[in-house]
């Protein structure tokens, strides 16, 4: 691919190029990257300065890691929170893309008014209060369901997929017709497989969105075994209070904080690189037609 | 040249498809898309639960309206009260300032450093660039403030060691109403360009490598292409995600929360900090958040509103 | 276009005519009923007036906001209450970033909850919302205040008052939800323990060193500190802990600068005092930097023996206040981070062996500040400073346990809850100490005790471990759900408390006063959030010298005049 593009008219002046944008990325990744080295750092470090950068632990420890995992509170919210996330992920995935499939439809009659009622609820809200009590009128609340589908029905995601499903080609939509396909395998056997950039970025959006919620699981759920992973790392390490674990192995609960954040990051910076693969190679459109 | 590297709008391919069906009466085209509004009811069911049913709420905002008693109708005394408030309407200022600006800094950036990966040969050095530049997402705003904080110090923070090795004088950067909003702005991008950048990753994905081969054959240089074929099939998603961005520019608060005090509350408060201070002196008046809300929804409806109709003026298509 | 134009709306139509639909979906919900009236289907009377009896209640919901967490032993404690009384405890603990939230989502949801824990902040609130019990009548009657409680020694209980007048207030509204006036001095919670407060925290080893060099400027061999010109009667614990230091404390304002001064000429990053923030951002405003406000207070208050209130902010000696911490801004003897300083941020930089002095909690974190301060600099020490004489500590309203007017039963609530976690007895031990029979940590090891408390009674140097939590954790907690050394009444504790904790503690409950809680109605509210956001901006400037406190205090009377009429109007009536 790098071949294609460097024909010898320009070829100077694009190597020029590329060494500059290398470094500029360069210099832009290093200083995203001192931060985080810094959480690193402090998470493996027995002494945690709260005025210094340091970038190099000075007590190397493990011990804050091992508190959490073998903190065994931990271990069944971070189970809830792999399994919503999982179908959350999916449901938020399925309702974008039948939402945005059906949003493409530009002579379908009613589409306007479904779209106007998608802006409408990005805009306008019934607040806390009312929600609260459909989510308890629904018999949702105390489960994790209250949580899925409130976050699943995302207006922002399902517009973000109408303007990837514009992109298609409309061609392959009339061949697919005049093959006979319904409306619902036009769907399934081209539409989904040509959007593979946009069901990963976006179910990326929904995964990192179910992962990180606090603030639904606080409201709705009270069963202390429905809880993800966030609200109890945020009740167990990321407190104000001394943790006790932390205290007997003589740790700075600080320490304990920095290897919390690094253990909730750990999941996407593994997730990331495989999502890539979808991103980095583009549509081929040979692939589709057998 | 420009002619042959242009690409044809998605849109208009769409349109063709479209105008076909367009002979068909309604009745006809209903009957034609039975099988879509099958599919859709599950979604409308969603949306209608979750979103619709607590609609009703809306009402509390002409209310006083505390979970322990039945709500009291008081007209548009919550707006008013609101309104009346000097440090709302600086908070107000402030809101559209900090969330505008940084909307478009984060569209320029984003989109900027997209295109620069882009222009990455190496799959492997892209993939790297990628993963690093979009980690600071996972941080939450406590953490990157407690960094920021500890690197802008005015006594220990390396920056102004390094002003004051220079000559210069150190300078508060974080309680400083000159600085705070520059500041701002940078820890904002440090910390989502690049999570920003994916949704234009998975867009540049998807542009078809048909349209670079014909302008090479054209003889197009990288530049030409980049701005007659990548840029143009960015255009959609830089507009859709512009505007559902701007509908959520009244709700900034977490960043602000962590970074603001009260020497800077001139140039950084915002409605929903502003709005956090009244909960602390202990009331539950949710008559009064209602119509916070309510007057957010409605500046969100006017932003929306309006660059969704410029948006369909320039480029003849708006997002909804 | 046209076609748009009518496609908008109809959405519009559809979108109106649900939310119309749906409006009668929000009416229909009563007002909790007021069960004021029920008390005589629950309480007995003898024939002379007095109280014979309180009926059982079968069933208690009990939301708390602290310590109670599942992994602190939830269960159990539930379970041996239940054992205890024979009354089903529904026990919910809300996250606490949240649980002021949850509280306001279970009335709205009619999940209401008899018995919650509220802090001082929105105590006022929910009584004038007319959420919790008016319970000065059962406290009146009650066997605690009335001395009928009988602890496991056979002694009578008595209790320390001043923390259950410190939650009365004046309500706004009755029981009727009906303003009035003539309502005083009600009562709607019951003090979980003492509201505690700050004291200033002193580099005891610095100070000693500075003062045997003679480099502190003042010298206290042969005086004892005082307090409002009494010798202050430290306990034998205190003199234990820090008696050392007290020669070398400084006693006035002067002598505390002259301190702040040394600490800064010994080295070079030294912060000679630090705080988060300038101003508190709850009631009590001032409770740090005590040495710096003494006796201006940035609020509305009362002054002594007047009954009304004024504002602190606009009174004479606020500006000097302000000039003592410009001045001290200015000279480098103030942290010049402490506005951006979170109060994380301030305890790590004392930790970090950076700081002089810092003013925070008595008690409990005198001996975490030790503790964690050691791990850096082994000869450092936290000395709790008594208050110079310019000023004096301030105890915050304690937390109370409040009845809400949803309780059925609220005179057996009070009885089984308040009064039973207070009894001197197996109850107080169970809420403030944990289970009989779980484990105590003597020493290093951990023991099992099975016998009654009374039992390890002598063990002085017993530590009680997570009393709830299952025996192989080595959780460290040394309390039940209320903090033992925090108690308001007789109770014979059998578990032994350190002297770092009962000392500070000691010392800080000799120095200080306990500020009532603040009147609150919803303009109040309102007209605060205004004041206390100007008051901020502007002690801020003042203190940064981008204005003089006069400049600053007119700054705020300007720009405020407006809410400070407001609450001058609500205030004094």
């Amino acid at each position: 691919m790098k071949k294609k593009f460097s024909f010898s008219k320009g070829y100077r002046g694009r190597t020029i190029f590329s060494i500059f944008n290398f470094i500029f990325l360069a210099i832009i990744m290093i200083a995203m990257l001192i931060p985080i080295w810094k959480v690193c750092v402090d998470s493996v470090s027995r002494e945690v300065s709260s005025t210094d950068i340091s970038l190099w632990p000075q007590v190397f420890t493990l011990e804050a890691y091992e508190i959490i995992f073998s903190k065994k509170a931990l271990f069944n919210p971070f189970w809830v929170s792999i399994y919503t996330t999982a179908i959350g992920t999916f449901l938020g995935l399925l309702i974008s893309t039948i939402g945005a499939y059906i949003l493409i439809q530009r002579d379908m009659p009613g589409v306007k008014i479904f779209s106007w009622l998608f802006m409408f609820t990005m805009i306008f809200n019934g607040g806390l209060v009312p929600t609260f009590l459909v989510i308890v009128g629904l018999g949702l609340y105390d489960t994790v369901w209250a949580v899925i589908f409130t976050l699943g029905m995302n207006v922002y995601n399902l517009v973000l997929m109408r303007s990837f499903f514009e992109q298609l080609p409309v061609s392959l939509f009339e061949a697919a017709e005049i093959d006979g396909c319904s409306p619902f395998g036009i769907f399934i056997k081209i539409v989904l497989p040509l959007s593979k950039p946009a069901l990963a970025s976006i179910g990326l959006f929904f995964a990192v969105a179910y992962w990180s919620e606090y603030f639904h699981y606080v409201l709705y759920v009270t069963d202390p075994d429905k809880l993800n992973f966030q609200v109890k790392l945020r009740e167990l390490v990321l407190t104000d209070e001394p943790i006790p674990e932390a205290k007997d192995a003589g740790l700075m609960s600080e320490t304990m904080k920095n290897a919390a954040i690094i253990v909730n990051i750990l999941p996407f910076a593994i997730i990331y690189p495989f999502c890539q693969k979808y991103f980095v190679t583009g549509v081929t459109l040979g692939a589709v037609k057998e | 040249m420009a002619s042959t590297t242009k690409s044809v709008r998605p849109t208009e391919q769409l349109g063709r498809l479209q105008s076909k069906n367009k002979k068909r009466g309604i009745g006809g085209r209903i009957k034609r898309y039975a099988n879509f509004y099958v599919m859709f009811i599950p979604v409308l069911v969603i949306l209608f639960l979750f979103y619709y049913l607590p609609m009703y709420g809306i009402k509390y905002a002409f209310t006083e309206f505390t979970p322990f008693g039945e709500p009291t109708w008081i007209g548009l005394d919550n707006f008013t009260k609101l309104f009346e408030a000097q440090r709302f309407w600086n908070a107000f200022n402030n809101t559209l300032f900090l969330s505008i600006i940084n909307l478009v800094l984060s569209m320029v950036f984003s989109v900027g450093i997209a295109l620069l990966m882009n222009e990455i040969g190496r799959v492997f050095i892209k993939k790297v660039v990628q993963t690093v530049i979009y980690l600071p997402h996972f941080l939450s705003w406590v953490v990157v403030a407690g960094i920021f904080t500890i690197i802008l110090s005015q006594e220990t923070g390396v920056v102004n060691l390094i002003l004051e090795k220079m000559g210069f004088d150190r300078i508060d950067f974080l309680t400083n109403e000159s600085w705070w909003r520059s500041i701002f702005f940078f820890v904002n991008r440090w910390k989502e360009t690049g999570w920003g950048t994916i949704i234009f990753i998975a867009a540049l994905s998807g542009i078809s490598p048909d349209l670079y081969e014909a302008a090479e054959i054209d003889g197009a240089g990288r530049l030409k292409q980049t701005w007659y074929i990548t840029i143009p099939s960015l255009m959609n998603t830089i507009l859709v995600v512009f505007i559902l961005n701007l509908a959520k520019i009244m709700n900034i608060f977490e960043s602000v929360f962590v970074l603001y005090n009260a020497s800077v509350y001139n140039v950084a408060d915002v409605i929903q900090t502003y709005t956090y201070r009244v909960g602390m002196q202990g009331t539950f008046n949710y008559g009064y958040s209602t119509a916070v809300g309510l007057f957010k929804s409605f500046v969100a409806l006017i932003l929306v509103g309006f660059s969704n109709i410029m948006s369909s003026k320039v480029t003849g298509k708006g997002i909804v | 276009m046209k076609k748009n134009f009518a496609a908008k709306a109809a959405t519009l139509t559809v979108a109106l005519s649900v939310i119309a639909g749906l409006t009668a979906c929000g009416e229909g919900r009563e007002l909790n009923p007021n069960v004021y009236d029920n008390k005589n289907q629950y309480v007995k009377y003898a024939e002379d007036g007095t109280l014979l009896e309180i009926q059982k209640p079968d069933k208690i919901k009990l939301v708390t906001d602290t310590n109670l967490t599942v992994e602190n032993g939830q269960e159990k404690f539930r379970d041996e209450y239940v054992r205890l009384t024979g009354i089903d405890l529904d026990l919910e603990q809300p996250a606490h970033n949240q649980y002021y939230e949850k509280i306001n989502l279970s009335f709205a949801g009619g999940e209401m909850p008899d018995i919650m824990e509220v802090g001082n902040t929105y105590y006022p609130n929910y009584a004038n919302y007319g959420a919790l019990f008016d319970m000065t009548e059962i406290w009146e009657e009650s066997d605690l205040k009335n001395g009928r409680l009988k602890d496991w020694n056979g002694d009578v209980v008595t209790i320390d008052e001043k923390y259950v007048d410190a939650l009365k207030i004046t309500s706004d509204k009755n029981k009727d939800g009906i303003i009035t006036e003539d309502e005083k001095d009600r009562l709607y919670g019951f003090p979980i323990g003492r509201g505690n407060g700050t004291v200033t925290y002193v580099r005891g080893d610095w100070l000693k060193e500075l003062g045997e060099a003679n480099k502190l400027g003042y010298n206290h061999k042969n005086d004892a500190p005082t307090y409002k010109g009494e010798v202050i009667d430290f306990n034998e614990e205190f003199m234990e802990e820090f008696g050392e230091y007290m020669e070398y404390m400084p006693r006035n304002y002067d002598e505390f600068l002259s301190m702040l001064r040394a600490f800064k000429s010994k080295r070079a990053d030294i912060i000679p005092i630090t705080a988060a923030g300038l101003i508190n951002s709850e009631a009590p405003y001032d409770i740090y930097l005590r040495e710096f406000y003494q006796d201006a207070r940035p609020d509305f208050y009362k002054p002594e023996g007047s009954d009304k209130y004024v504002d602190g902010m606009s009174e004479p000696k606020m500006l000097d206040a302000l000039q003592r911490m410009q001045d001290a801004f200015k000279e480098g003897l103030m942290d010049r981070e402490i506005i951006t300083n979170k109060t994380s941020t301030s305890r790590n930089k004392f930790y970090e062996d950076k700081v002089g002095c810092f003013n925070y909690w008595s008690g409990m974190w005198c001996k975490t500040l030790n503790q964690d301060l050691h791990k850096k600099n082994a000869d450092g020490v936290a000395v709790p400073m008594p208050p110079i004489a310019e000023t004096e500590y301030i105890e915050r309203p304690p937390t109370a346990l409040a009845i809400t007017t949803a309780a059925k039963n609220p005179w057996g609530v009070y009885k089984w809850i308040c009064e039973f976690s207070h009894d001197g007895n197996d109850g107080q031990m169970l809420f403030s100490r944990g289970i009989e029979g779980e484990v105590i940590k003597d020493g290093d090891k951990v023991k099992e005790i099975t016998g009654h408390y009374k039992w390890i009674e002598e063990k002085k140097s017993a530590e009680a471990l997570t009393p709830m939590a299952s025996p192989d954790s080595k959780d460290l907690v040394q309390k039940g759900w209320f903090s033992p050394e925090l108690s308001i009444n007789s109770f014979p504790d059998p578990i032994y408390i350190e002297d770092k904790i009962t000392s500070s503690l000691d010392m800080f409950a000799k120095t200080s006063r306990v500020n009532p809680v603040p009147k609150m109605t919803l303009n109040i509210a309102d007209a605060m959030t205004e004041i206390s956001t100007i008051r901020e901006e502007v002690i801020a400037k003042v203190v940064k010298g981008e204005k003089s406190p006069q400049e600053g205090v007119r700054e705020y009377e300007t720009r405020a005049s407006r809410e400070i009429e407001t609450m001058m109007k609500e205030l004094n009536g």
